[in-house]
């Protein structure tokens, strides 16, 4: 449950500056009868419980490989390689889940807190007081990291059981242009 | 495609053999026929042809037996060798619209060498594509692009496509008109002499009371006598009505249709081959994230709509989710009419069709005359105002009176009345809600997004950053009253050419000093918009200069030869506004 708390938190205090359709309704599932949606889509692993690793190069405006298959109940370590010239997410969740945070991070970019090149660290010492409900805003969800050109970073997810999961960017536009994959369950 | 009936060399069939072995794989689009890539060598025959729009048919030009033209579909790298055959009883030419290449294959008569094809003969165009995207090619002779002569082209890229689509469809729109081209710019000379022969939203009376309730009378009348000193009207906003408009040579009612499934991610290849014709256009329920202008990539950037000039593209992704139609929808920026087609997931659905926006009206500001605040205006100046000369007037009938009701009305009749007289008019007149104000104002609703200029970021980065080594100032000039367009006040054969050496970075400042928007265009290579971007300047070879403003761009001088740079509104280059642009090398001056 932990991934749906904070970014219910996120949330929260993003719905405090704009309107904004609470992810938090996404997380639940909207949409999606029948599904708990921090079990389905898996949940945050250390990096020693998984026994694969998969590389994935993300670029301007792609991933390599287009799509991954993985097994119920398997932790898989992602080691993800930033070959482009701009900030790009991994993150994993439904469509649903990737529509709401596309509109978070549309908000992140236009306030300055992320650019096209890279997470903007001048905002962090900012007088928290005045910023209102921006105070807490951070890009943390479990399901998602970022990676800023030339950067390498690695996400360990445990995906608990099948359901209709897509990796994507939701940089403004990217997820647009198809930087988003299947991920496909195979048993 | 017999090779050997073209007297080829044997090396060159060759040549041509093993290089359609190594193109890519045929694909058939479902829009209409295309040349796959495949094909190394295009024959196509330009001829006299008649099109069916919406029911009715009229005379128009075929370029490879289609209106508009095959598109075609290459690889970039590829060598391709083109054999246009003149059919017509008049000359033609075929330029490539954006690509980058040697002077005399640009084929624009009177050019870098090349000489128009005459009838009955061929023309073997050859050249190697040197970049990547959606470009379009067209007659650059006569009227003959208004009359059908223009088809797509897109080039698939060398290395992997920063974009990634389900289905791909070019969108082509255009403007036809069964007049004869010629007749058309005799009466745009005529008619704007006297009336205005196509200016049907030229500013009427009852106009200037609602300008006077806004404004108040005393800047109405100064407004006025401004424009009155220019020769201008100021809803000039397009100087040829009597159009209908079209998506890939289909009318409103023919609804050309793009096919899709729900959650797939359609690229649409949006060209605007229109003769005079700046839209604005949308898809409504459908955000369109624009990934390249021009052919060139762009940091991708979600719209609502945008404006679309004469010769410009768009390609942009739209991603349906719904099983329903959705309609495509481009407004001349006058309002004359529409141009409207369908992405549906079946064929045969339709969408709805959208109310049509107010037509803008003109300000001062599109001048670049903005006499500043009109706020602290005196209105006691208004006191005193004789209603008695304004009797016979029925007021009560003027005040819910709808734009769209004004086309019946006797324009004629009132010329002669006494405008002094009207001094301090009802303010309580009807208020002009419904109206656009000023070019830009596209009437876009709240809360959308229109596309400026200013968010397009090349995907690449600007190559070469040095400063201007040469400042060129082009103002676009002109007067509207005897239908002369002109650069720098002189028409093409009048002018002098621009001169700038080979290898110079070079700036181009446009002063746009009339009341249209010119999309200018430079043949040869493309120029750098300004638009604060910085290291990243957008790259396009159509840059649509607003009235009454001046924008710059940046250019590497690195192709030499002669190149066209006019104004892509065909009857604007057609009264004189092209000059030569002449990229040459410093060795002769060594």
């Amino acid at each position: 449950m932990r991934s749906n708390t904070r970014s219910l938190t996120t949330a929260s205090l993003l719905a405090g500056i704009a309107l904004l359709s609470a992810p938090g309704f996404a997380l639940a599932g909207a949409g999606e009868p029948g599904h708990g949606h921090a079990a389905a889509i898996g949940e945050p692993a250390k990096a020693s419980a998984a026994k694969r690793v998969v590389q994935v190069e993300l670029g301007d405006n792609y991933y390599k490989p287009e799509s991954l298959s993985v097994k119920a109940g398997e932790t898989v370590r992602f080691v993800l390689k930033n070959k482009g010239d701009f900030l790009h997410e991994f993150n994993i969740g439904t469509a649903t889940m990737h529509a709401a945070h596309q509109k978070e991070m549309a908000m992140m970019v236009e306030h300055g807190m992320l650019t096209p090149t890279g997470i903007n660290t001048s905002m962090s010492g900012m007088d928290h007081s005045k910023m209102g409900g921006m105070a807490e805003m951070k890009h943390d969800d479990p399901n998602s990291v970022l990676v800023g050109p030339g950067e390498t970073k690695e996400l360990t997810w445990k995906f608990t059981k099948e359901t209709a999961l897509e990796f994507a960017c939701n940089m403004p536009g990217h997820y647009e242009s198809g930087m988003v994959g299947k991920v496909a369950f195979t048993r | 495609m017999n090779t050997a009936s073209r007297g080829l060399s044997r090396r060159d069939a060759l040549k041509l053999a093993v290089m359609a072995g190594l193109a890519g794989v045929v694909t058939a689009y479902p829009e209409r026929r295309t040349f796959a890539a495949t094909q190394q060598t295009l024959d196509l025959a330009v001829e006299r042809s008649r099109l069916t729009i919406d029911g009715a048919t009229s005379r128009g030009i075929a370029i490879g037996g289609s209106i508009p033209a095959p598109t075609l579909r290459w690889r970039e790298g590829q060598e391709v060798v083109v054999h246009v055959t003149n059919k017509l009883d008049e000359p033609t030419s075929i330029h490539w619209h954006g690509l980058l290449l040697l002077g005399v294959m640009d084929g624009a008569p009177g050019f870098n060498g090349y000489q128009p094809i005459m009838p009955g003969e061929t023309y073997t165009y050859r050249f190697q594509l040197r970049q990547a995207g959606t470009y379009w090619y067209h007659s650059h002779s006569a009227g003959q692009e208004q009359e059908g002569m223009y088809g797509a082209i897109v080039i698939e890229p060398a290395e992997r496509d920063p974009v990634r689509a389900d289905r791909d469809y070019v969108v082509v729109l255009s403007d036809h008109t069964p007049e004869r081209p010629d007749a058309v710019l005799r009466k745009l000379k005529l008619g704007s002499v006297s009336e205005g022969y196509y200016n049907r939203g030229k500013r009427t009376l009852f106009d200037f009371f609602q300008d006077v309730d806004r404004d108040g009378f005393d800047a109405t009348v100064r407004n006025r006598l401004d424009w009155g000193d220019m020769l201008m009207e100021p809803t000039d906003l397009a100087d040829v009505t009597g159009y209908s408009f079209l998506v890939n040579g289909k009318g409103p009612q023919d609804n050309w249709t793009a096919l899709f499934n729900p959650g797939e991610r359609v690229r649409l290849r949006i060209i605007n081959a229109s003769a005079m014709t700046i839209f604005d256009l949308r898809i409504p329920g459908l955000p369109m994230t624009v990934v390249a202008a021009d052919g060139q990539n762009v940091v991708p950037v979600k719209v609502d709509e945008f404006r679309f000039g004469v010769g410009e593209t768009y390609d942009v992704l739209v991603l349906p989710q719904e099983d329903k139609a959705f309609t495509l929808f481009a407004e001349p920026i006058d309002r004359t009419g529409f141009a409207r087609a369908t992405l549906a997931p079946r064929e045969g659905m339709s969408g709805d069709v959208p109310a049509r926006r107010p037509r803008t009206v003109l300000t001062m500001a599109d001048m670049g005359m903005d006499h500043g605040s009109m706020a602290g205006m005196d209105h006691g100046s208004m006191a005193g105002m004789d209603h008695g000369s304004m009797k016979g007037m029925d007021h009560s009938a003027m005040m819910g009176m709808g734009t769209g009701s004004m086309p019946g009305m006797d324009h004629s009749a009132m010329p002669g009345m006494n405008h002094g007289a009207m001094a301090g008019m009802d303010q309580g007149m009807a208020k002009a809600s419904d109206r656009a104000l000023g070019w830009a104002d596209a009437a876009t609703p709240p809360g959308t997004k229109a596309l400026s200029y200013a968010d397009l970021k090349a995907f690449s980065k600007t190559r070469d950053l040095r400063e201007p080594a040469q400042e060129i100032v082009v103002r676009l000039t002109g007067m509207m009253s005897r239908y002369i367009w002109t650069l720098n006040g002189a028409k093409f054969d009048q002018g002098t050419p621009i001169r700038v050496a080979y290898g110079d970075r070079i700036r181009i400042r446009f002063v746009n000093e009339t009341m249209m928007a010119h999309p200018m265009h430079l043949h040869g290579m493309f120029v750098e918009l300004e638009n604060g971007q910085k290291d990243r300047l957008p790259r396009k070879h159509v840059v649509l200069v607003p009235p009454g403003q001046t924008t710059s761009v940046q250019l590497t001088a690195d192709e030499p030869g002669e190149w066209p740079f006019h104004c892509h509104l065909l009857y604007h280059m057609a009264s004189g506004m092209m000059t030569r642009f002449i990229v040459e090398r410093r060795t002769a001056s060594l």
